[in-house]
């Protein structure tokens, strides 16, 4: 099955939020934003800003009815700034006009006058001063301190790792459209509708049924509209609220760069202990996580990665340290990894430094320490049907591990300027929301009486193909053929409450919520089908491709027939299915508990060439061995791993973002910003699935697949380092992501370090 | 500043006549003024790719030109790429057999951009194709089907005996 949109989006008539014709007299919302990181505002004056052509009004915090407030997990962030303004590109003033370009015009002419505070951008510093966001958390395992004296090797280290920018193609936007009652129907492009219907009922001061929130399909995702579309939402729910028209709010992309958060830098110390063969004995880190001005999703960012500080390696010993540090940044939010990727960056570093250390091969200290069935997470949860070993070793066998070393050993006697290096990174994983009251998820079906069905449920279709696989599940689910099935909208009214579209889980958790429904409906079809042709035992029924079978005998009755005739017989032909994943829990008192349904497991080798004199690169391949249990649609499947490494090849190497001292965001344009292009990704990429496998808690025996490939990307990082220390063996290389070939060059002639930066 | 210009531009074959500022950027005249929201602004500043027209056949950025330097030419976009009949063309075939796409954001623009080029590199090699992309920017798929997807067009195309 393609995926299902696809003649609508190669037509150019899938239509995303500001496609839909435009109401009659709809207004264009412009933001008017912080010019200053941190301060104090003086004075607005929006008077010039109001007289501006076609400007219908100028919205500030005190045109809020309800609460000026949108911080979903901490109360923390103000929707319209009020007295201070805590970074860069923090919402202060909203004009509609009636147009966008009139919108825009007047906003130039609005004046604040700050007075402005000091900025902290270093989430070090903001430790120190105490401010922390949530409470600092500690994973433990075994003893840590008194582990170091059993080692033969201990060594230090600091990582720092940049952000990355979304760079969703599609900008944040909301329409907003009032109807009777004082109802308002938002089209949002949101990867969370509820979050949005939540706040902006907050923000209005009404119940939550007075706004209903509609997302059709968003163009792109990747975490940066999890929380962050919830701001653009509640200013549009506020202008459309406050005018009584229409409204539409599209943040133009150098806004959307500057004022939206992203993933969160980190700074880390490391401090690894091995004995002599190699076995990690222990692992101490701490991670200071550059969270910005407000909480966000940042406490639940940095949960997860002290869930995946070990990646999928066993440690016996092991201190996971973690605090959310309040900068004056835009405040950083979910990117797919969710946290995770920062912390395995961090072992795949320690664990380098070691393997340099004691002059052992990177991946042999890797392969020897990789999980087992019987071992234990540091934060609990005993692990079983372990496939870090099988998809490790299916790599090293399948692309030629030992031959990828010895060309590479080869080729590097043989240049002088020009050197190769390789790399593994395994994965390992965590599929649910470590919230564990996130893990449930409605579905809404309808069997019309023409055989067609209706789903609707609470998953959002971003590009990741969430609605090709619902199709196919409830196709499979009733016995029909996949062109009967619609998936609609997500909208608040059909599907209540609903968890974002994130962590990997919305296969997993909107599958199982239509395959509940469709089983009613079923069921009660073939109570009704077993007592029209006089069969005692219905549980003989099945619907297989359309036909009504009792046993392997045919009853004559087809999808169709059994529909009809249970319609005319008053059988309800709908249903609402509602899954909870089982055996989830955590404590957040003990830091221990079973917070995973399941992990997924996968290893990549890279190999890269450097141009030692000029600091670029190439990566020549890329080869993966990844584990999706029984994918449900294996090209739906393919193209996120192939997606989800572009975006952490990106992270790693080409994706910078850069603030200046007083918190402005430099890169802020994609002519300043590089994301990977076509040129860019590896000549050779190869995604093999592991064969043979199940997994019991996924939906027909899938396991997700959003997140885990991008952590693939962080062993690129690793390949150039190798490529590096070939040419410069003795040198002292630092761990700072992500490695652009500025800093490639910088590293690879310290000794020059001065000539070539006065010169660059 | 209010200055309204008369023009007038064909666009999938068929004539359009309107009044536009002279600022106002061809990608908003066909998404705003003429409802062609086939045509996505990605980035507005000439990187992305995902506004990608035709101009007399030739590929551009309709962020970066004014509607008013449309006047009196010659248009394709999106729209008018499948047949009168509603069958696909062979290229918007090619991108949903190999799952070229996901949100399908950037989608438009990249058929707009390979449109001229498969024209004039039937025979066109891998790095071809890629550097022939590498104007276009896509953040979901990696770029892998979408090499695969032209590919094989060309394959077919040139094992095609008429």
């Amino acid at each position: 099955m393609k995926h299902i949109d696809a003649a609508g989006h190669t037509r150019g008539e899938s239509q995303y939020v500001d496609d839909m014709p435009q109401p009659v007299g709809m207004l264009h919302a412009a933001v008017f934003t912080s010019p200053v990181a941190h301060g104090r505002i003086i004075s607005l004056n929006l008077e010039e800003a109001v007289r501006c052509d076609g400007v219908i009004t100028v919205l500030s915090a005190k045109d809020i009815p309800g609460e000026n407030q949108i911080g979903a997990l901490i109360p923390d962030e103000l929707l319209l700034a009020e007295h201070e303004v805590h970074f860069v590109g923090e919402p202060v003033a909203l004009v509609l006009a009636k147009s966008y370009e009139q919108a825009h015009r007047a906003v130039a002419k609005i004046q604040v006058e700050i007075d402005e505070l000091p900025v902290v951008t270093d989430p070090r510093q903001a430790f120190e001063s105490g401010a922390i966001i949530g409470p600092a958390r500690t994973f433990a395992l075994g003893d840590v301190d008194t582990a170091w004296q059993e080692c033969a090797v201990v060594v230090d280290g600091q990582c720092e790792i940049g952000g990355q920018e979304h760079l969703y193609l599609e900008t944040q936007r909301c329409r907003a459209i009032p109807l009777e009652d004082g109802v308002l129907r938002l089209y949002s492009s949101t990867q969370s509708p509820y979050a949005v219907q939540k706040a902006a009922a907050r923000v209005l001061g009404v119940a939550h049924h007075k706004i209903e929130v509609d997302v059709k399909r968003l163009g792109g995702g990747f975490g940066g509209k999890e929380d962050q579309a919830t701001a653009w939402s509640c200013l549009t729910a506020l202008a459309a609220h406050c005018t009584g028209k229409a409204v539409e709010l599209v943040l133009p992309r150098h806004q959307d760069m500057i004022c939206t958060g992203k993933r969160h830098p980190y700074s880390a110390d490391f401090r690894i202990g091995l004995n002599q063969a190699g076995k990690i004995l222990a692992y101490d880190v701490k991670h200071y996580q550059n969270a910005g001005a407000a909480a966000d999703l940042s406490p639940a960012v940095l949960e997860r990665t002290l869930f995946h500080s070990t990646n999928a390696y066993f440690i016996p010993n092991v201190r996971i340290f973690g605090a959310s540090c309040r900068t004056n940044l835009p405040p950083n939010t979910a990117f797919r990894g969710f946290g995770g990727p920062q912390g395995m960056f961090v072992i795949e570093s320690a664990i380098a430094k070691a393997a340099e250390k004691m002059n052992k091969p990177r991946e042999q200290i890797q392969r020897l320490n990789l999980l087992r069935d019987g071992d234990t997470f540091p934060y609990g949860q005993h692990l079983d049907d372990v496939r870090a070993e099988r998809t490790w070793d299916e790599a090293a066998q399948s692309f030629d591990l030992n031959k990828i070393k010895q060309a590479t050993k080869t080729y590097n006697d043989d240049h002088f300027e020009s050197k190769k290096g390789y790399a593994v990174m395994p994965i390992c994983f965590g599929i649910s929301f470590t919230a564990t009251f996130l893990n449930q998820a409605g579905a809404l079906v309808h069997v019309y009486t023409d055989g067609s069905v209706s789903v609707s449920t609470g998953g959002i279709e971003m590009g990741q193909g969430l609605v090709t696989n619902i199709a196919r599940i409830a196709a499979r689910a009733f016995g029909i053929s996949e062109k009967r099935i619609k998936v609609e909208s997500t909208n608040t009214t059909r599907v209540a409450n609903m968890s974002p579209s994130a962590a990997s889980a919305t296969t997993d958790l909107n599958g199982h919520a239509t395959i509940l429904a469709a089983g009613q409906i079923t069921d009660r079809l073939k109570s009704f089908a077993a007592n029209e042709l006089g069969l005692t035992d219905k549980s003989r029924l099945t619907i297989v491709h359309e036909k009504l079978l009792d046993g392997n005998r045919e009853t004559g009755w087809d999808w169709q027939k059994l529909v009809q005739t249970a319609y005319l017989n008053r059988i309800d032909l709908s249903a609402h299915g509602f899954y909870a994943t089982p055996g989830v829990w955590f404590d957040k008192q003990k830091e221990k508990g079973n917070p995973f349904a399941y992990h997924v497991y996968g290893a990549a080798v890279f190999e890269v060439t450097l141009d030692c004199l000029r600091g670029t690169y190439e990566i020549d391949s890329a080869k993966i061995v990844h584990d999706l249990g029984r994918p449900i649609n294996k090209l739906v499947d393919i193209g996120q791993v192939e997606g989800g490494l572009a975006q952490g090849l990106g992270w790693m190497t080409l994706e910078e973002l850069s603030f200046d001292e007083q918190g402005r965001f430099l890169s802020n344009s994609l002519a300043s910003y590089k994301v990977p292009d076509a040129y860019f990704m590896p000549d050779d990429l190869q995604v093999k699935f592991l064969q043979n496998v199940d997994n019991p808690a996924g939906p027909y025996g899938a396991k997700a697949v959003g997140e885990p490939p991008l952590m693939y990307g962080i062993g690129v990082f690793f390949a150039i380092r190798a490529a590096m220390r070939a040419f410069r063996p003795d040198s002292d290389l630092t761990f700072d992501a992500p490695m652009t070939p500025e800093r490639v060059l910088l590293g690879l002639h310290e000794q020059e370090r001065e000539v070539l930066v006065t010169k660059i | 500043m209010n200055t309204q210009i008369e023009i007038s531009v064909k666009i999938n074959g068929k004539q359009y006549s309107a009044a536009a500022e002279p600022r106002l950027l061809l990608s908003d005249f066909l998404r705003h003024e003429l409802g062609l929201t086939g045509t996505h602004v990605g980035c507005e500043h000439g990187v992305c790719g995902a506004c990608t027209v035709l101009l007399n056949g030739e590929a551009v950025r309709s962020c970066l030109m004014f509607a008013v330097q449309a006047d009196g030419q010659d248009l394709l976009t999106v729209e008018g790429l499948a047949a009168a009949n509603g069958d696909l063309h062979p290229l918007q075939a090619a991108f949903r057999e190999a799952h070229a796409l996901q949100c399908g954001f950037c989608t438009p623009g990249f058929l707009m951009s390979l449109l001229p080029f498969l024209q004039d590199k039937p025979d066109a090699s891998e790095e071809e194709i890629r550097a022939a992309l590498s104007g276009n920017l896509c953040r979901c798929t990696g770029y892998q089907n979408i090499v695969k997807a032209v590919k094989m067009l060309l394959e077919e195309s040139n094992s095609d005996p008429a």
